[in-house]
């Protein structure tokens, strides 16, 4: 195969199965946190922004996955 | 469903916000698609690095150290008004910044130990990142932030190349004269730049054309072939007069004239006389004269290692020398090599920090840009507003996550070690 038809296919490969990973993690955060919200609704507060800090790092390992996408397709 | 029919407000609007996404999906690429897309632009070069947009005597101001510029200018602004008349009970800009300051002396505090004062330390620097953070990334996603700018000709472009390859070429070749260096230089750039590509321009300053089909391979605007590099090589080896070569000359008329100079197909295998219509067009690179500065990858290793840096400054101040730097060169006969592995780890550690700080802000920004650049060209004018949103939303998150994260970094660097027995039998 020519580098030029590798180029696209290696960037989605990179950007799916990348995102794997944090999706599931993102996933398993949010419904732990729904979870102890429904124990314990008037933590709320803290258990939100903890979740969206946490949520963060997860997305942070898609968004390298996605940098190195970006990085395949227009380097 | 009953209610909607019920009120003939929500009506309107439900209907007004409908009739707004179509028009924005037929203005669009899938509306271009069918033959519409009144609305639909040419998708705009993506550049990883930063442009350069001026010369200031030998240093290149690029784009996005202007906007970083912006940012703090802006801050010094609400920091002036907020200072300005200082009353007892605030109002105004003097309201937002103690709330801000308030906020995040209750976190320092929170996360530093619980007690008032504990995260005194930490304040300043959390704060400062957030509020830099989270304002460059708002003016990074202004309207014509990465959208205006100039074209730089290809003329300009070479220029610029070639100058590194000079320097290349007069460090291998010393005996070579100017005209020579110049020559092999130029060699040297169209066999490393010669598929690059760029952006037919319609005489003005609005490219031609949609998507990929306005990018011009520089063989196509340079016409050239193996063979000429070659002469043109054997002719330096040789020690000939290069002002009579007649290909060298035409290399730099097309590189003063920068026009397209031959049809190329837009797609592989595709029709090679489609792109006659480009055949005479001028071409360049659009160098946006804004860039959002978290969309650099410098600015966000700046800022990474300014924390990195204060976090080992905090954990040296507190612990001491041998305290801190304990944590990471660990003597493997008394504490066993394990001990010594888990500091050499350790000290890794904080430099997996720093990249991950840098790519973490740098990534998110960037590919906020890049959705906003898709989003535009998908769901032009209507459908973007609510991406916009998105990326002030995670504009001020990232900006919350790099402080915290900080503030976490510096409270484990001056917590002290915990194994206090194994201390004990040091004295």
């Amino acid at each position: 195969m020519e580098a030029d038809a590798v180029k696209p296919l290696a960037a989605a490969i990179a950007i799916g199965v990348g995102a794997l990973g944090p999706a599931l993690g993102i996933g398993l955060l949010a419904g732990k946190a729904m979870e102890a919200l429904g124990r314990n609704p008037e933590a709320t507060g803290p258990v939100q922004q903890n979740m969206i800090l946490a949520l963060a790092f997860a997305e942070a390992i898609a968004i390298y996955a996605l940098v190195v996408a970006i990085i395949i397709l227009f380097v | 469903m009953g209610k909607l029919l019920s009120s003939p407000k929500l009506l309107v609007i439900a209907i007004a916000a409908v009739a707004a996404l179509l028009v924005s999906v037929a203005g669009g690429a899938l509306g271009a698609s069918f033959g519409l897309g009144f609305l639909g632009g040419p998708i705009p070069f993506i550049s990883i690095p930063a442009e350069r947009v001026a010369f200031i005597g030998s240093y290149q101001l690029l784009n996005s150290t202007v906007m970083f510029w912006f940012g703090g200018l802006i801050l010094l602004f609400i920091a002036w008004r907020a200072g300005r008349n200082v009353k007892d009970v605030p109002s105004g800009w003097q309201n937002l910044m103690e709330m801000i300051y308030e906020f995040f002396s209750n976190t320092v505090d929170g996360v530093a130990g619980g007690t008032p004062k504990a995260g005194r330390r930490f304040l300043a620097l959390v704060t400062t990142i957030f509020l830099v953070v989270m304002i460059i990334n708002w003016v990074g996603i202004l309207p014509g932030v990465g959208s205006v700018g100039r074209i730089e000709t290809i003329d300009e472009w070479t220029h610029h190349h070639l100058e590194a390859f000079e320097a290349e070429v007069e460090e291998a070749h010393p005996s070579y004269n100017h005209e020579q260096v110049e020559a092999a230089a130029m060699v040297h750039l169209l066999e490393e730049h010669g598929d690059d590509t760029f952006v037919a321009f319609d005489g003005a300053i609005v490219p031609l054309g949609r998507g990929e089909q306005q990018r011009v391979p520089l063989n196509k605007i340079i016409s050239f072939d193996h063979g000429d590099l070659e002469d043109i090589e054997k002719a330096i080896g040789d020690g000939d007069d290069l002002s009579l070569l007649p290909i060298l000359e035409s290399i730099h008329h097309d590189i003063e004239t920068g026009v397209v100079k031959g049809k190329f197909a837009y797609k592989e295998g595709g029709d090679i006389e489609a792109s006659s219509e480009l055949l005479g067009k001028k071409v360049g690179l659009l160098v946006p004269y804004l860039r959002g500065a978290s969309t650099d990858i410098n600015t966000t290793l700046a800022i990474a290692l300014v924390a990195m840096f204060t976090v080992q400054f905090w954990g040296f101040r507190a612990l001491g020398v041998r305290g801190y730097g304990g944590k990471f060169l660990v003597n493997p006969i008394t504490k066993g090599p394990i001990a010594t592995f888990v500091g050499v780890l350790e000290a890794f550690g904080e430099l997996t920090r720093t990249i991950s700080f840098t790519f973490r802000l740098f990534g998110n920004m960037f590919a906020g840009e890049i959705l906003l650049i898709a989003m535009a060209f998908l769901l032009p004018l209507v459908g973007i507003i609510p991406f916009m949103g998105l990326e002030l939303f995670v504009g001020v998150i990232q900006a919350y996550i790099f402080a915290m994260l900080t503030l976490v970094f510096g409270v484990m660097a001056v917590a002290s070690h915990g194994d206090h027995d194994s201390h004990a039998e040091d004295h």
